[in-house]
């Protein structure tokens, strides 16, 4: 689950990467600003963003994870189904 | 002021919802007043609203004054602004439902169960508003989570099912996110008028059809479409009772409407691409979740999982009538939309009454109600006639125009799936009241159970909605009609 959310964001890395660009700050108020030089911002954020989307989800399914166990005693699902019956 | 409508409703929760872990810290049982009142501010600030839409146009709000197609954009609109009173009015009946259901089952859980109910209904504010497919997969994912927790609150045997909806929605968010960063990649863009404008030209790339599908995949999770709907009714039927109602009646109904806003504010619902016609694939799957869901529910012994598969099998006959294409079948979908939660509200506030007054979980229990409370059996009558659609309630006239607008455009599959679910629906009724009235199954020990003055009210509130829904249902369609139609339909 947490490795799919991980591969996505790789993905929106991946699609955003630009070689010789750098941060989006403008180097000099005086030039006219070139799009090539800089990289895109806006991947960066949705990045950022999806980080901790995930967290957050990893977070409230590992205290699932941490409640199941004290009350099955198990984590195999096998068990708890049986348990469950 | 009027302007900053949208972000004043989406703020009232959410601030409510910060607040509340500090301010009842101490004293638990102000947790209830606060969160009924804010929902009462909501409630009116949200009619606001839908009167300032109906008379002054849709409200453009753009985040912290960047323009477009730079900055995050909210559009309160016809549609956003009629849900938006829905899932206020349903969010306070839940609320004030808990007020008895609630101590008993969360004991000193209950302030977590109120933030999280605030946050949840922050949350599906800001995907009845947003405009920006990042925007949307934020809040779906804030929507969710809060699910995920408020399932898993009390504990028991709905923590299993609560972590099943995490792996399988989280699965379905980070299906919808690769869809949005293809569609990214591919326009540039993620506003979503701004993405109308370029889709056209964009028709031949692969990448667009692959993000699509991605979307579409990942919100049908969202809302237990029919293939994808394996974690719902156990998450409903174990969650907690003061829960349940919610989220029922509205957690897959606004990812519902996400998926409006992508298939006819995003795409030109009637292109076709790549030879698949969107609206007849929509329709296809639509008739096999109404069908599929309303069999499952008769095969069900437990009375939540029944009205749980009644409204995946309701979420089936939405979709057929969005997906014929005209305005009919449209405002039919968005009528039987706003009536369906409300019904769904109903039937698990009556499940919830049910369990707690009675201690009654399966069908064939239900008999023993029935000389004891058979008000509860009135409340039951009112909202079985909704869910079959029968005339004075909304239901059947939501059916009624879903077929008209079937009829329209030739779609006699979708008119047939229709009719197959609404009788299959009478049938698990039918099954029900079997039961209600089945003499001498089991000894009547006929004992005096309180019922508490807020169940009764919000019994009485949502089963008058269903009639009112019904004989309202001329101006309400009109109303759909002249403002929350997509932009080419």
């Amino acid at each position: 689950m947490y490795l799919m959310q991980t591969s996505v964001i790789f993905f929106l890395v991946s699609i955003s990467a630009k070689k010789g660009a750098t941060i989006p700050v403008l180097l000099s108020t005086t030039e006219p600003v070139k799009a090539v030089n800089y990289a895109n911002p806006l991947p960066h954020v949705l990045t950022l963003t999806a980080i901790v989307v995930g967290v957050a989800t990893l977070g409230v399914g590992l205290a699932l994870c941490a409640a199941i166990y004290r009350k099955y005693g198990s984590l195999d699902e096998q068990d708890i189904l049986e348990k469950l019956k | 002021m009027s302007h900053q409508l949208p972000a004043i409703i989406f703020l009232l929760p959410l601030f409510a919802a910060i607040s509340m872990p500090v301010v009842c810290l101490k004293n638990r049982h102000w947790s209830h007043p606060i969160s009924v009142g804010t929902l009462v501010v909501m409630v009116l600030v949200s009619i606001i609203n839908l009167y300032n839409v109906i008379h002054h146009g849709e409200i453009r709000y753009v985040f912290s004054g960047w323009s477009v197609p730079l900055g995050i954009e909210w559009v309160a609109d016809g549609l956003a602004s009629v849900i938006l009173v829905l899932l206020s009015a349903l969010a306070l009946l839940g609320v004030v439902f808990s007020r008895t259901t609630s101590p008993k089952a969360l004991g000193g859980r209950i302030v977590h169960y109120y933030t999280l109910v605030l946050l949840l209904i922050s949350a599906l504010t800001g995907i009845a508003f947003a405009r920006d497919l990042f925007n949307l997969f934020v809040f779906l994912e804030v929507a969710a989570i809060s699910s995920y927790a408020l399932i898993g609150v009390a504990g028991g045997r709905a923590l299993f099912a609560a972590f099943r909806y995490l792996v399988l929605g989280t699965l379905g968010a980070s299906l919808y996110l690769l869809g949005v960063s293809y569609l990214y990649a591919v326009s540039g863009t993620l506003n979503m008028s701004d993405l109308a404008e370029r889709l056209p030209l964009l028709l031949h790339s692969k990448a667009l059809v692959g993000g699509l599908l991605f979307m579409f995949i990942g919100l049908g999770i969202k809302m237990a479409l029919v293939p994808f709907h394996a974690w719902m009714p156990e998450a409903y039927t174990y969650a907690p009772d003061s829960v349940s109602p919610i989220l029922a009646s509205l957690v897959t109904k606004v990812a519902l409407l996400a998926w409006i806003r992508i298939m006819y504010w995003v795409l030109n619902a009637t292109i076709i691409i790549n030879e698949i016609p969107i609206l007849v694939m929509v329709a296809v799957l639509g008739a096999l979740a109404a069908v599929i869901g309303a069999t499952l529910a008769l095969a069900q012994r437990e009375i939540k999982m029944m009205f749980a598969y009644g409204g995946i099998s309701h979420i089936g006959i939405i979709l057929i009538g969005i997906s014929q294409g005209n305005q009919t079948g449209f405002a039919g979908g968005v009528f039987y939309l706003l009536n369906d939660a409300v019904m769904q509200a109903a039937l698990f506030f009556l499940a919830g009454v049910a369990y707690c007054q009675f201690g009654v979980r399966t069908v064939d229990d239900l008999g023993r109600i029935g000389k004891q409370a058979p008000w509860l059996i009135g409340f039951l009558v009112v909202v079985a006639l909704g869910m079959i659609g029968l005339p004075p309630t909304g239901g059947f006239f939501g059916k009624w125009y879903i077929i008209l607008g079937a009829l329209e455009a030739g779609n006699y599959v979708s008119v047939a799936a229709v009719v197959v679910s609404t009788l299959l629906t009478l049938a698990y009724f039918v099954r029900l009241f079997e039961a209600i009235f089945r003499r001498g199954t089991t000894p009547m020990e006929v004992q005096v159970v309180e019922i508490p003055v807020s169940s009764k009210l919000t019994l009485g509130i949502t089963s008058a909605a269903i009639i009112i829904l019904g004989l309202f249902s001329a101006p309400i369609i009109q109303l759909l009609l002249d403002q929350a139609m997509p932009p080419r339909l």
